[in-house]
């Protein structure tokens, strides 16, 4: 079956006042239809500009290379009308910081039934679609609507933008941080809706910096740092043991697993080296690690990939 | 054609905004002008004035020509003259006038600012409805008030003063609020300081910077207000002429198609006023951009 | 809600009375002789008729009492008697000339609107091209431009040269041979007014569009696929506009400052050139009133462009209960 997203050899970078910064570096990434692809790192690891690249909202000062292809259409050469036209039909964004990304001055009916009309449903269909997306999410289309995004709790606010991804018939939906303010019980609540997303269809890129929440989405992981996608894991093969040091590190960090913090700090992203980024951090670290940047070595079949030179053939015949 | 708006500032901006140890191209400019402008103001007082000797009516209203650069009026002055005459006395009287407006201001708020509490509530109060006025109307009240007893240019000064002192005094009355809160005034203060010193020994030399730069800001609001009045008839006495009565004298040639002696000083005036405003803005957002709202020219 | 709109008009007349109370200190510390001021410099008015003016004003009084004997002469409507206009009550000549004022100044105000609109919106949309640098220098120069000077240019040649329109000079604002509204005495006084003020709205509209648009949510409005033009009017714009209410106070003084000057350039039958010539023959009930006037305008357009901004930002309108 041929994938929904395809990205490869995608690389991101600003030109700013303070230098060049590296936001994406060589992403290679797939997505068939009705999966769920959970991209996961720290903030400033580079996720939310996949997101960006993919609906094209990149600022003026970036430079984009590599591709992007959805359904074998090529995105990152589109013209802005025919680029227009992919979002509103197949492409579905939940936002970041759904307190922001409503107008404040508009009503929300008013901002949901516009993102329906967009989608390409008429005024009635807009209606019911988002009455039974909002049903989804545990809201009422009539207490809701009347009402301003600063009347809402965070946490409803996130809700009432997840409640778009019911609308229309995205192909791809991507959500950045679909659950931040969110207690446990509407995590999970957030996950089911997701899971049901996915069963209609769709393919669902899940962008969180919430290890528990990615595990309870049961999906591929694609673990992120520094602008790197450093390794691409089933959800379940990932969270038992990560192939990645990082990943390792990250999991080792968690209070269930001892608590113990990554040793060192982030990297600066406009100061990236040439060799692996992670290599300064390495607990395993070797004198090759500071020579190369590894590409993705296959770990374990297909799905399992690490951007690591202990997976490479040299190192694994030791 | 290009229909986007994006959210972040093209590297065009960012190169223009980024890097402010290299003076903009306008600003240089100007500060040559300015300068240029002020010797010219100060050689005035060595040429000679023009005065009954210089009427020529021969030559009334001649055009710009070779002889006379900037024409002549409509007594046959040579206009150049006048209008170097008039730039020195505009200069003398807008500066004057916005030290009077500085130090008022400064005054004011560094009262207010140290006395505290009611003072400084009732003080705020003043200053939002006195700024708010109509500048000019406020400064042709003034003028009238006061014109009889001290002249002229008394009452300009005064009129610019009384109507611009607020800027300051809310500069002034903003960085104190700043300094209480910083160590050594506290220190001073528990030390059992009598405020009113505290005022004058510890506030006044870390203010002085701003109340210069208030001034540069200040003088072209001078220079228009003074320009204004002296247009209206409500200014300067004729032998002191202004570049505002100059223009006011040209508009009456204007009908008779005399362009240049209305052009001339009243584009004097707008040189100046764009000059000094474009190199206080550069040094404004040099040096406290946080006064950006309050110092709009 | 009205609650809060009634709040605000009982404020107006404390407002007020702060008003004359500083007018009336301003005129008490003056060497001014207010007698003079009423009476005027006849010489053939008499002793007693001075000393009957003087009572009646109170001018025999302390100054505290002079203050409300004067207050209360206002409060009835009688400013005093304007000398330049002879002798005719303050308040009726005000009154007459409050329309041609008030209508320049609306004018010019409506059509600096427009033209910021437009421009304004052009020059983000086409950002960085030789428009929009044209729009910014353009502003940002005549910013600097004493109305004065620009009224007389463009007197000079619209009028003079080109002869395409009268130089001013209305009583009324009708044409001096047919009896109906002669718009031709309109455009360069209101042209003049305009041109000077457009630069602040224009840059305003353009700064303010280009903050918004960075903006999350006309980032999300696009990431559904909203074409420009609908993201620029449905979103950014509505948005950008709203802090403009309360810009409406602060430059409603300046444009009726531009005015005096305009006014008096093209004779046009205004309080603005009234205020110029009462200035000019020292007559200062007239030149009260109308400073009192000013100064009521300025305050009741602050205090609409507060309420009006409260009213059309559901933030302040429908507050979290």
């Amino acid at each position: 079956m041929a994938p929904l997203l395809q990205v490869s050899g995608l690389s991101v970078r600003f030109r700013t006042p303070y230098g060049i910064v590296r936001a994406l570096s060589d992403v290679q990434l797939t997505i068939h239809s009705g999966e769920l692809l959970v991209v996961v790192g720290e903030s400033g690891s580079g996720k939310t500009v996949l997101a960006d690249t993919i609906f094209r909202l990149l600022p003026l000062n970036s430079e984009v290379r590599g591709s992007v292809r959805l359904d074998g259409k090529e995105l990152l050469t589109l013209s802005p009308d025919a680029m227009r036209s992919v979002r509103s039909r197949s492409l579905a964004l939940i936002p970041q910081s759904p307190g922001t990304a409503l107008n404040p001055v508009r009503r929300i009916g008013t901002l949901l039934l516009e993102v329906a009309r967009a989608r390409g449903l008429s005024a009635k269909e807009g209606e019911e679609g988002l009455a039974r997306g909002l049903d989804e999410v545990g809201l009422g289309w009539d207490s809701i609507s009347r009402m301003y995004a600063h009347q809402l709790s965070g946490g409803m606010q996130q809700r009432v933008v997840n409640a778009l991804a019911f609308v229309g018939t995205p192909d791809l939906v991507i959500a950045d941080e679909p659950t931040s303010g969110l207690e446990d019980d509407l995590v999970d609540a957030t996950v089911a809706q997701l899971k049901r997303i996915r069963g209609r269809g769709a393919a669902i890129l899940v962008i969180t910096h919430d290890l528990r929440f990615a595990q309870k989405l049961d999906g591929q992981i694609g673990l992120m740092y520094a602008s790197y996608l450093v390794e691409s894991a089933p959800s379940g093969i990932f969270f038992a043991l990560p192939a990645h040091p990082y990943g390792r590190g990250l999991l080792q960090a968690l209070p269930e697993h001892g608590g113990i913090p990554i040793p060192g700090s982030p990297v600066e992203l406009t100061a990236l080296p040439s060799c692996c980024v992670f290599a300064e951090r390495c607990s395993v670290r070797k004198p090759r690690c500071f020579r190369e940047s590894p590409p993705m070595y296959p770990v374990d079949g297909d799905n399992h990939r690490a951007r690591c030179v202990l997976y490479a053939e040299s190192e694994r015949n030791q | 054609m290009k229909f986007i708006i994006n959210e972040y500032p093209s590297v065009a901006e960012q190169t223009r905004r980024g890097i402010l140890h290299r003076v903009p191209l306008r600003v240089a400019v100007a500060a040559v002008g300015i300068l240029i402008l002020g010797f010219l103001a100060l050689g005035a007082y060595f040429i000679r004035p023009v005065d009954a000797r210089s009427v020529d009516l021969q030559r009334v209203l001649n055009a710009p020509s070779f002889g006379h650069p900037f024409g002549t009026d409509e007594v046959g002055r040579d206009l150049g003259i006048r209008l170097l005459h008039g730039l020195r006395v505009s200069f003398a009287i807008s500066i004057l006038a916005a030290i009077v407006a500085i130090l008022i201001g400064g005054l004011a708020g560094l009262v207010a600012g140290t006395l505290g509490h009611w003072v400084d509530s009732l003080f705020m109060r003043i200053v939002d409805f006195v700024s708010s006025q109509n500048h000019l109307l406020l400064g042709i009240l003034l003028v009238v008030l006061f014109r009889p007893i001290m002249g002229g240019a008394a009452a300009i000064v005064l009129s610019v003063g009384m109507t611009h002192w607020t800027t300051m005094a809310r500069i002034v009355r903003g960085e104190l609020l700043s300094l209480r809160e910083r160590p050594f005034i506290s220190a001073a203060i528990n030390g059992g300081a009598n405020r009113l010193r505290l005022g004058w020994r510890h506030y006044l030399p870390h203010l002085l910077p701003s109340m210069g730069l208030g001034l540069v800001l200040l003088v072209p609001h001078a220079i228009f207000h003074e320009s204004a009045l002296s247009f209206l008839g409500l200014g300067l006495p004729p032998h002191q002429a202004s570049l505002g009565n100059i223009l006011a004298d040209g508009r009456r040639s204007l009908l008779a198609g005399a362009w240049w002696t209305s052009f001339f000083p009243g584009g004097l005036i707008f040189i100046v006023v764009l000059g000094i405003g474009t190199v206080g803005e550069y040094l404004r957002d040099l040096l406290s951009p946080r006064w950006r709202s309050e110092l709009e020219l | 809600m009205i609650k809060l709109i009634l709040c605000r008009i009982f404020t107006l007349p404390l407002i007020l009375f702060g008003v004359a109370a500083f007018t009336f200190t301003l005129v008490a510390l003056s060497p001014f002789d207010p007698i003079r001021a009423y009476v005027g410099a006849e010489t053939g008015v008499s002793k007693a008729t001075k000393a009957e003016i003087a009572r009646e004003w109170g001018l025999d009084q302390p100054p505290l009492q002079q203050f409300f004997t004067w207050l209360g002469h206002i409060v009835k409507g009688d400013l005093g008697n304007s000398r330049l206009v002879a002798g005719r009550p303050v308040l009726e000549v005000i009154g007459s000339r409050l329309g041609p004022s008030v209508a320049l100044v609306g004018c010019a105000f409506i059509a600096v609107l427009i033209g910021g609109l437009i421009l304004g919106t052009f020059a983000v949309m086409f950002r960085d091209s030789w428009f929009d640098w044209c729009v910014r220098s353009i502003g940002y120069v005549m910013t600097a431009a004493p109305s004065f000077w620009v009224a007389l240019l463009l007197l000079q040649v619209f009028a003079v040269q080109l002869r395409w329109l009268p130089a001013g000079g209305t009583n009324d604002l009708r044409a001096p041979t047919s009896g109906t509204l002669d718009l031709r005495y309109w455009i360069l006084p209101v042209l003049t007014l305009a041109v000077t003020q457009q630069s602040w709205f224009t840059l305003f509209v353009r700064n303010s569009l280009l903050e918004i648009s960075r903006e999350d949510y006309v980032q999300f409005s696009r990431a559904h696929g909203m074409d420009e033009l609908a993201v620029l009017f449905r979103h950014a714009l509505p948005n950008a506009l709203l802090p403009f209410a309360t810009l409406i106070g602060s430059h409603l003084g300046e444009l009726m400052a531009g005015s005096i000057l305009v006014e008096t350039i093209f004779d046009w039958p205004g309080l603005g050139n009234l205020a110029q010539r009462a200035g000019l023959s020292a007559d200062l009930p007239l030149l009260l009133g109308i400073t009192l006037l000013g100064s009521f305008f300025v305050i009741a357009g602050n205090l609409l462009a507060d309420l009006l901004y409260r009213v059309l930002d559901p933030r302040i309108r429908e507050p979290l209960e």
